[in-house]
């Protein structure tokens, strides 16, 4: 390998150069705005002092309580020279172009071990010189520097550049998604220690005063210690908008366990043999198999969550009815694996196309919720019982409220109807969320709101305003009373059925936020984005706890694993990738869809991932299989662990569906996979 | 973005920011202003399509609508256009004028009152779901909801090109998981087998030999409910691609004993089979038609269908196989199998045969003009005459078949052939010549059909062709002019049918399979008192048979 200078020196240089001066160059125009460092200051001091603009100096250095000349320091001198360089280089475009060949020459000609992890810096850097240029109005030659080399960088970065190409104009900065992101955030870029050692040598033999400004400015190294990575390593976690995440952005821990189940379900049992005394026997019955059911779960997981993390509603007795179905469901469910395949039944909507945007069925497989883009949102009973309404409340003053049968009495048994239609919204709405105990159902709209809506009266029950933009995903949490959101305006918001304010607002995504999942614990919350990261978020603390990168387009589907360690995401780049919440390493990339992925579940038991698509098509993959490779395996936080990509050796079977783009999949309690799509005939 | 052209090549143009200009009263707008109009209009425009994809996405669909950029209007606070609620594409027109190019989309006046007064609009159809199984234990049944196992797409790749069958199969053995397999054997013979010889599997399950058994009885048997049910299955149903073979050999088995029979009500019902599985959206015959083709061909030309010919009515089913074999020529023609020549060259070698049989001489002239006017002009009008001496030939003694069979041929004439005389022939319409070109009387008949012709044709802008439609049990069947698909040049056939004829004066048709055919009943072929060659790929069996 190549000598290295001493460890000392060598930290002492990494930091001067991964320590960021953050230069805003609006400085230039006045001096009346309050510079956040001081070598900015420094710098308009001294270009104040070149036109010999006293008054305003003196001026300045009152206001910012900057000293004289004399104060900074040999350093400080050198480091406004280097700001000051920027600006000498915007006289001379026609730099930037030589320079990035220079680049690219020193990537090509490096050693094969670092090349790859080197390759990284190319486009960040060729992303900051078309924005300076941009910005200093050398529209020509941004133009002729984005012709000439966006077409080298990775793929997976065109769609960006596409958008970047559009902004030719310092006017068109404003306000631009993409810039902004680009201009207030440092591009992270994890490297190894040797690789970043190669690059600050050359940058110090080379003196390229652009490219050493931008990747200061702009550049963040993330470093470790340990092998430089190969090019499929890097490939599999690029395509972020802002480069890669931190090793410290997923350094917290996450209590990924399940909690142990409380003690709720046998004294539902109890309540329900003493409640009522004609429906005693049959919990009785159920007893003994419901045992080795759940006899995996007495013992407590390391990884759960204590108990009193998150303050959890308490159980009515209702919820505790719905949980003994439920229970009494899944003793009867099939165990699914690669010889015991599920069946699927697939709901059809017709005369849909282009109607329908989302549906959602209910946990018992009983009610069926569409969403429509006419603002609608329509339910169907997939049961023969039809759904029924409660009576009106001069009838309801009438019942007894401490009636056993109080629930059966409230049901107005004349107000039923095989489908109701629920009326609110005023623009397209995009995901409905049953309540666990059926009750409620919440739905998100274009026009900015959540609705909650109650399924006993079929009315609305509240408007949740607190996003300014469409609302793209509303999820219950698994245990209710909670409620997240997603939004166009880059944040995840966290709610309680009770307030009418966000308890959390998640922020930190660079683009909209397009899906929000809660995992099965009820206290963390994922979110996947179009600026391609799927970040995990601690429900208490507000922090993200955990940021993945790897997905190179939009996520639109989300789903924990039944465990809750593993999280699969899909989205528009037709991949699924799945991801362990422990350390937050991509484990494993499926690729075998044709197009956008809109929907993933797994089965009951964990043994299956279903995946639906716009292709028509819905897959079955082996997750036992997956989990099972990953835990032999030794991972800790540092070492990304291999990559599987063999999508054959997971995918069990493909079903196509005729002309009909899926639009949800959800198994039932018995493990019978549902699916709903709508028929296009024009495919 | 939906767009893959780099985005710097597209931008609204000059022109159309001067018009835009100009039709708000700035009429002298400078060059340079347009530039920067144009290039900050096309910026925004980018903006608002870029994140109306997003709603895009969000409605879980591929195709960017007008409500999609209505909608990023509104997140950018910009107050949308309302109206335009096109759910397809959108035609821009082109105009220029002036020294302008424009493009504009069409907006046509609509009378407010003429809507109000008309009849109400239809209401969009209501939402409506149904539900089926996409699959039972990770088996998918074959029922109409489902694709077809294997699509029509695939079917016709291996029927073109096997080698692509070959390679899939053998790739599926290392990798069964991909596709979406038809039974469970596939999975469990993979385990056991070391090495199997990659051969199709014919197995039918359970099922599929029920399924078989029941519609082969339907489709022949005598309650005509059942046969309509049996024949509506075998024409929708997606999942016979797997007992398409059988099917087929039933059809051609199935011909080969009724037409020694003359049992006419079988035939028919063979012909309504091959009828729907022609139907039939999801399969693809190309591999079976050395087992079809036959069968039609006998049906349109045999001597004898039925017990008295004198009295049944096979000219119905010659006509409906003729139309068959013409939807055969229709959909399987390709340069390499030629099926479409080989059919023509077989029909009119029949009518180049003077002994030919008057029935098997129908047929022959109906096999080809349903394939198309062009191909009546080169082979069938050379003949009028001939045909016409023959026919006026047998009007004279008393023999009954054969006088209903001139009259069959000479209705046939008068109907098929007055559409192309009119093209072809010049305008003063002599009755002479006509006697002289056709004979007595199927020039006279041909005579006043055509000026018929003219007249209605001068009526109608549209010159409505009488052969062009022809009546089908109730089903309008409209066979297109095919100038394009001229696939005899009058020299090449033409010195073979001579050939014929010096061999042996007898009728011949020559069938060229890929496979050697199961043999044919002598019986069978001696009905038709033909010569038959069979060309194989093996060896050429000549059958050589007399009259009975």
């Amino acid at each position: 390998m190549t000598s290295l200078p001493t460890d000392m020196d060598l930290e002492e240089e990494l930091k001067t150069l991964t320590k960021t001066v953050e230069v805003s160059t609006e400085n230039e125009q006045g001096p009346e705005q309050v510079p956040e460092k001081t070598t900015t200051l420094q710098a308009v001091l001294q270009v104040l002092r070149k036109y010999n603009l006293k008054e305003t100096e003196e001026l300045l250095k009152k206001e910012a309580k900057v000293g004289v000349d004399g104060e900074p320091g040999q350093g400080g001198d050198s480091e406004v020279s280097n700001v000051l360089s920027t600006y000498k280089s915007e006289g001379n475009p026609e730099l930037y172009e030589d320079a990035y060949i220079d680049l690219k020459k020193f990537v090509d000609g490096s050693l094969d071990a670092y090349k790859h992890e080197l390759g990284m810096i190319l486009y960040p850097v060729f992303v900051h010189m078309y924005l300076e240029l941009v910005y200093n109005n050398h529209e020509d030659q941004a133009i002729k520097l984005m012709k000439k080399f966006s077409k080298e960088q990775e793929d997976y970065y065109q769609t960006d550049l596409q958008k970047l190409a559009q902004v030719t104009k310092k006017e068109h900065m404003k306000g631009n998604e993409i810039t902004d992101t680009f201009k207030s955030n440092e591009f992270i870029i994890r490297m190894s220690r040797d690789t970043l050692a190669t690059l600050k040598r050359h940058l110090q033999e080379k003196k390229q005063s652009i490219i050493l400004n931008i990747i200061q400015e702009h550049l963040y190294f993330d470093m470790y210690e340990g092998v430089a990575r190969t090019k499929q390593q890097i490939d599999a976690v690029a395509g972020s908008i802002i480069g890669e995440a931190t090793r410290a952005d997923n350094k917290t821990k996450v209590y990924y366990g399940m909690p142990k189940e409380p003690d709720y379900q046998y004294t539902a049992v109890d309540d329900d043999e003493e409640g009522e005394a004609g429906e005693g026997d049959k919990p009785k019955k159920k007893k003994p198999k419901k045992e080795p059911l759940f006899g995996k779960k007495t013992k407590s997981d390391p990884n759960a969550p204590p108990t009193d993390r998150l303050p959890l509603p308490d159980l009515k007795d209702n919820d505790k009815m719905e949980k003994v179905k439920a229970l009494r469901e899944a003793s009867k469910r099939v165990t699914l694996g690669p010889e015991t395949l599920p069946s699927i039944c697939c709901y059809t909507l017709l005369n849909a196309e282009g109607k329908v945007i989302c549906s959602e069925i209910s946990d018992d497989s009983s009610i069926l919720a569409v969403g429509f883009s006419n603002s609608n949102i329509k339910l169907w009973s997939l049961l023969p019982q039809k759904l029924k309404g409660m009576k009106s409340a001069e009838q309801l003053q009438d019942i007894d409220h401490d009636a056993e049968d109080v629930w059966a009495r409230i049901i107005d048994e004349r107000n039923v109807d095989t489908t109701r239609v629920l009326y609110g919204h005023s623009g397209p709405v995009y995901r409905l969320s049953f309540s666990p105990d059926r009750s409620l159902l919440l739905s998100c709209s274009e026009d900015a709101t959540v609705r909650l809506w109650s399924l006993l009266t079929w009315t609305c029950l509240v408007a949740y305003k607190g996003h300014v933009y469409p609302v793209w995903d509303v999820r219950f949490s698994p245990h209710g009373y909670y409620f997240a959101t997603a939004s166009h305006d880059k944040t995840a918001r966290l709610w309680t059925t009770d307030h009418h304010q966000p308890l959390r607002i998640f922020a930190g995504h660079f683009s909209d936020v397009d899906r929000v999942l809660f995992h099965p614990n009820s206290n963390y919350v994922a979110t996947g984005s179009s600026d391609r990261t799927v970040r995990l978020w601690d429900c208490i603390t507000g922090h993200h706890v955990r940021v993945m990168t790897g997905h190179k387009s939009p996520i639109h589907a989300l789903a924990f694993s039944v465990e809750g360690r593993f999280l699969a995401s899909a989205g528009a780049d037709t991949r699924i990738l799945m991801w362990d919440l422990a350390h937050g390493h991509l484990l494993a990339e499926l690729n075998s869809h044709t197009a956008p992925v809109h929907c993933l579940a797994f089965s009951r038991d964990g043994n299956i991932l279903a995946s639906g698509s716009l292709d028509c098509s819905t897959k079955l993959w082996d997750f036992t299989k997956l989990s099972e490779e990953v835990s032999i395996e030794d991972v800790n936080v540092s070492h990304n662990p291999e990559i599987r990509n063999n999508t054959e050796s997971y995918l069990l079977r493909s079903y196509a569906t005729k002309n009909s783009p899926l639009n949800h999949i959800v198994f039932s309690r018995r493990n019978v996979l549902l699916a709903i799509c709508t028929y296009d005939s024009s495919i | 973005m939906t767009d893959p052209e780099p985005p710097q090549n597209s931008s609204i143009p000059l022109e159309s920011v001067k018009v835009v200009a100009e039709s708000i009263g700035i009429s002298n707008l400078t060059d340079d202003a347009a530039k920067v109009l144009a290039d900050d209009i096309s910026y925004r425009l980018r903006l608002i399509i870029q994140d109306a994809t997003k709603f895009m996405h969000h409605s879980k669909r591929q195709k960017l609508t007008c409500d999609d950029v209505d909608n990023a209007l509104k997140v950018k606070n910009i107050e949308p256009l309302y109206g335009f609620k096109a759910s397809d594409h959108i035609p821009f027109r082109y105009a220029s004028g002036g020294g302008r190019e424009l493009f504009f989309t069409e907006e046509k006046e609509v009378d407010l009152s003429e809507l109000v007064s008309g009849p109400p609009v239809k209401l969009p159809l209501e939402v409506h779901l149904r539900a089926h199984w996409l699959c039972i234990d990770g088996v998918q049944p074959t029922i109409p909801e489902n694709p077809p196992p294997v699509s029509k797409d695939v079917q016709k790749l291996e029927a073109i090109d096997p080698i692509t069958k070959l390679n899939k199969t053998s790739k599926e053995k290392s990798d069964t998981s991909g596709k979406p397999t038809i039974g469970k054997f596939h999975k469990l013979r993979n385990v056991e087998t070391v090495h199997v010889k990659q051969l199709a599997t014919h197995e039918l399950s359970v099922e599929q030999q029920l399924y078989y058994k029941e519609i082969t009885e339907a489709c022949v048997g005598s309650d005509e409910s059942r046969r309509a049910e049996a024949l509506q299955s075998l024409a929708s149903d997606p999942g016979l691609h797997e007992m398409l073979p059988r099917m087929c050999t039933f059809i051609g088995e199935g011909v080969k004993v009724n037409v020694v029979q003359h049992n006419l009500a079988l035939l028919i019902y063979l012909m309504r089979m091959v009828k729907a599985l022609l139907d039939n959206p999801s399969l693809y015959l190309e591999k079976y038609l050395h087992e079809l083709i036959p069968s039609v061909a006998t049906c349109i030309v045999s001597k004898q269908l039925c017990m008295r010919p004198e009295m049944d009515n096979h000219w119905a089913l010659r006509d409906f196989a003729a139309r068959l074999m013409s939807q055969i020529c229709k959909n399987f023609n390709t340069s390499t199998n030629n099926i479409q020549t080989r059919i023509t060259r077989m029909f009119a070698s029949a009518i180049n045969n003077e002994r030919t049989h008057c029935a098997s001489l129908y047929g022959a002239l109906e096999g080809l003009s349903e394939l198309g006017s062009e191909v009546i002009k080169v082979f069938v009008l050379p003949k009028v005459k001939m045909i016409s001496d023959r026919m006026e030939a047998l009007n004279n003694p008393g023999n009954s078949p054969d006088k209903i069979a001139s009259v069959h041929v000479k209705h046939l004439l008068t109907k098929v052939l007055p559409p192309l005389l009119k093209t072809i022939r010049p305008t003063p319409d002599n009755l002479d010549d006509y006697r002289n070109d056709y004979g007595m009387s199927l020039g006279t008949s041909l005579h006043s059909a055509v000026l018929k012709a003219r007249i209605s044709s001068t009526g109608s802008t549209i010159p409505v062709s009488q052969s062009s439609i022809i009546q089908s049990g109730g089903n309008e069947i409209i066979l297109p002019h095919q100038p394009s698909r001229t696939i005899m040049v009058g020299g090449i056939p033409r010195p073979q049918s001579q050939n014929v004829v010096t061999q042996g004066n007898q009728q011949k048709y020559v069938i060229v399979t890929s496979r050697p055919p199961p043999s044919p009943s002598p019986s069978q072929v001696s009905q038709n008192q033909t010569k038959q060659v069979f060309v194989t790929s093996q060896q050429s069996v000549k059958m050589d048979d007399h009259e009975l």
